[in-house]
């Protein structure tokens, strides 16, 4: 059925090319019929070659040799005398109109081979340029997962058709792995293991599924499924035969690209960044209980008469304090970013006034300001956003903590809450150490810091790029802007306003 | 000065942490007692009536919210908690289950002191019938249904006297969000934030010098709203 389906389509094709092909020696007839009646030209029958070109290259052999044949009746209708009929009188005219035909037919040929050449040089160019995206996604591939899903991709645009792939595991806590019925298990599980070699199964929707190891020789790759639609039994067969070449073509470029070292690095990459993190959450967390006793006896020192009274005390216990609470912010920063790097990050989207998360930052970090003189400048009539004002707020602090950190004490802080087309934003302008152009473009990678920042103050080069992530949470992004070194920095979190800002209730007393 | 001093009850496992409670406190005048696990605060608590519990939510043997449960069933004493950050949820339940206040660990000595003060006072209030609360230069009349900044009468419509009054009612204290909305409009607006934004928008425009900077209405993120009010000097701290 599908086979007979196919036929009428090629059919109805190359008709379609033929209709146009005619159409093109029509448009030639009227404009010779213009040259050799207005004009008086004689000599024009190679006007016909013209649709015999065209047809070739755009529309295939059949309807080329078609436009040859209506050119040659018309030529002789038109360039060939007895003029305006279709009989010759001339044995010469005769060998003349047999050339044309010689002509048009190796034209046709050519222009349709040539469009052919050009056209699977673009398909070779194609499948080049996919490789090599291919083979840059599998070098950079963080996990075994995302290199399944590339070479489920690869396979799929090289196929053309839908195709599932099953991942080679042990473990069955993979999504998509449970997501599959437990009869379907069985089968993958056999294919995996060789003991079968192929088969096929139809899913519920009647459409048939041809399923293989990616590579017969290695379980590495993965099982495939591939969609052959509603494909009868006998049509199987010869699919199958294609779509194995095909496959066992991209299994040896698996093998090439070393797709199965790859895969193992990314496992136990992905199971050191789990160590990792893990490690550090729960030192982390081991590291807040007595810092939590040092903070709170800190600010009992500093409370106490006896202190109060001797100021060189005072300002030891000061350090206590203030130092604690840099630990203290160093240790949520890494607690932080594991959270972030965990994918641990969600957002509660509440309304709220822009002005409050300014305030609340700022109040949090009134101690750590205290050295340098802020000014704010808020516009009263800002629009209510919708974000998560918490991670808000903390992303804002990260900001503030920065150009406290990176400007000389005593200098001021500009601080700004203002609206800009559809954006709300929060700026902080400091006048410090300023970034030039080469560090503005490592700005917000973490763990990064400027060797000129590092004389000026310690720090971990997390702060901006949490800054980034939980603004980046909310919708949002941070910009960075500078004149160069030593020139100061502008910060700001833009955060877009929602569509639908709220109205007040309806039933509003006033 | 001849009031007895105030009794508190710490319930910390944290060692360390109970020692400097028990000298902040102590600096501050209150007479303190510990308890480790959240069996013992509940005897001691049902043995003699502390005027402050100061409550650590990991505790050995129950859950800090439980204890407060427990407590709340028959007791309204004063109770800040101790939280950890990074769970706005957790402390808006926490103060839905009864707790005045809580403060979020590591946190200073002052932080806390101010908030059990409030929660205290609150309880006086209660029970003393003082309708007067003071927040720097905004003087409200709970009786009088009267509100005056700096001397002169600052007019409102009933709703945002309604929300003026809770706050008020908890001044110095926390107040849910939920327990706004439900209080001035109803169950069904419980999750209308907007309509509280916009309201506390309004009442800042009477009542604060600059509303972009409050100083008295304020804002705690994910949480609710809290009624400022300045620290009276404190004689105790000689």
């Amino acid at each position: 059925m599908a086979l007979q389906r196919e036929t009428e389509q090629r059919i109805r094709h190359e008709l379609r090319g033929i209709l146009l092909a005619l159409l093109m020696v029509a448009v030639t007839t009227v404009i010779a019929f213009a040259l050799t009646r207005y004009l008086d030209v004689r000599r024009g029958s190679v006007i016909y070659l013209l649709p015999v070109m065209l047809a070739g290259w755009h529309l295939g052999l059949i309807p080329a040799l078609v436009a040859a044949a209506a050119g040659l009746l018309w030529s002789g209708y038109f360039f060939y005398s007895p003029f305006y009929a279709y009989f010759l009188s001339r044995p010469a005219e005769i060998l003349n109109l047999v050339l044309f035909m010689i002509v048009g037919l190796v034209t046709s040929h050519l222009a349709n081979s040539a469009k052919q050449h050009a056209e699977l040089a673009r398909k070779r160019e194609n499948e080049m340029s996919d490789l090599y995206a291919f083979s840059r996604r599998l070098a950079a591939a963080p996990s075994a997962a995302e290199i399944y899903l590339a070479i489920e991709e690869y396979v799929a645009n090289l196929l053309q058709r839908n195709v599932v792939l099953y991942e080679a595991s042990n473990s069955d806590d993979h999504a998509n792995q449970s997501a599959v019925p437990e009869e379907m298990r069985v089968v993958i599980g056999e294919i995996q293991s060789g003991s079968l070699p192929a088969t096929t199964i139809e899913d519920n929707k009647g459409n048939t599924w041809f399923m293989r190891r990616v590579s017969q020789r290695t379980p590495d790759f993965g099982v495939i499924a591939i969609d052959l639609g509603r494909a009868p039994k006998n049509m199987v067969a010869g699919t199958r035969q294609r779509l194995d070449e095909a496959l066992s073509d991209a299994a040896a470029t698996l093998e090439r690209l070393d797709v199965a070292r790859s895969l193992t690095e990314a496992k136990m990459r992905s199971e050191t960044e789990l160590l990792r993190e893990a490690l550090i959450g729960s030192v982390s967390h081991e590291l807040r209980t007595p810092l939590a006793s040092i903070l709170g006896a800190a600010t009992v020192l500093t409370q106490s008469p006896v202190i109060d009274k001797d100021e060189r005390l005072k300002s030891l216990a000061s350090v206590v304090h203030d130092e604690a609470e840099r630990l203290n912010n160093d240790i949520q920063n890494l607690l932080d970013a594991t959270r972030i790097s965990r994918g641990q990050v969600k957002p509660r989207m509440e309304w709220i006034e822009p002005q409050d998360i300014v305030n609340s930052a700022l109040e949090r970090r009134r101690r750590r300001l205290s050295s340098h003189s802020i000014a704010v400048a808020m516009d009263s009539n800002l629009p209510l956003i919708y974000v998560d004002p918490v991670l808000v707020e903390q992303a804002f602090v990260q900001v503030v903590d920065n150009a406290a950190k990176y400007s000389p004490a005593g200098s001021t802080i500009n601080v700004a809450a203002k609206r800009n087309g559809h954006d709300v934003i929060f700026a902080v302008e400091d006048g410090g150490a300023g970034l030039t152009g080469e560090e503005l473009s490592h700005l917000g990678e973490r763990f990064f810091r400027g060797s000129r920042h590092s004389t000026i103050a310690s720090g971990s080069g997390l702060g901006l790029w949490i800054a980034k992530a939980f603004v980046a949470a909310n919708g949002g992004r941070i910009h960075a802007a500078s004149q160069g070194a030593d020139q100061g920095t502008t910060v700001s979190l833009f955060l877009p306003l929602a569509k639908d800002a709220p109205q007040p209730e309806p039933d509003s007393d006033e | 000065m001849s009031e007895p001093s105030p009794v508190v009850l710490v319930v910390d496992d944290e060692v360390q942490i109970r020692r400097f409670l028990r000298a902040g406190l102590e600096l501050d005048g209150f007479v303190v007692q510990d308890a480790e696990t959240g069996a013992d605060a509940l005897k001691w608590v049902t043995l003699k009536q502390p005027d402050l519990i100061i409550l650590d939510l990991g505790l050995p043997d129950m859950d800090g919210g439980d204890v407060l449960e427990r407590l709340r069933a028959w007791s309204t004493v004063p109770t800040i908690v101790l939280s950890v950050r990074s769970n706005e949820a957790e402390k808006v339940r926490l103060i839905q289950g009864g707790a005045d206040d809580y403060v979020v660990k590591p946190f200073g000595m002052a932080e806390l002191l101010a908030r059990a003060h409030a929660a205290m006072r609150r309880q006086v209030r209660a029970s003393s019938g003082e309708p007067m609360v003071k927040a720097g230069p905004l003087h409200i009349d709970l009786a009088a249904r009267i509100v005056t900044l700096n001397g002169a009468r600052v007019m409102m419509t009933p709703k945002e006297y309604k929300l003026l009054q809770i706050l008020a009612a908890h001044a110095g204290n926390v107040v849910t969000h939920q327990y706004l909305l439900k209080e001035v409009w109803g169950s069904p607006h419980m999750h209308d934030t907007h309509y509280l934004r916009i309201f506390v928008r309004k009442l800042r425009q009477k009542i604060e010098e600059d509303p972009t900077q409050p100083r008295i209405l304020l804002t705690e993120l994910g949480i609710g709203y809290r009624l400022a009010i300045p620290e009276p000097s404190k004689p105790t701290m000689q």
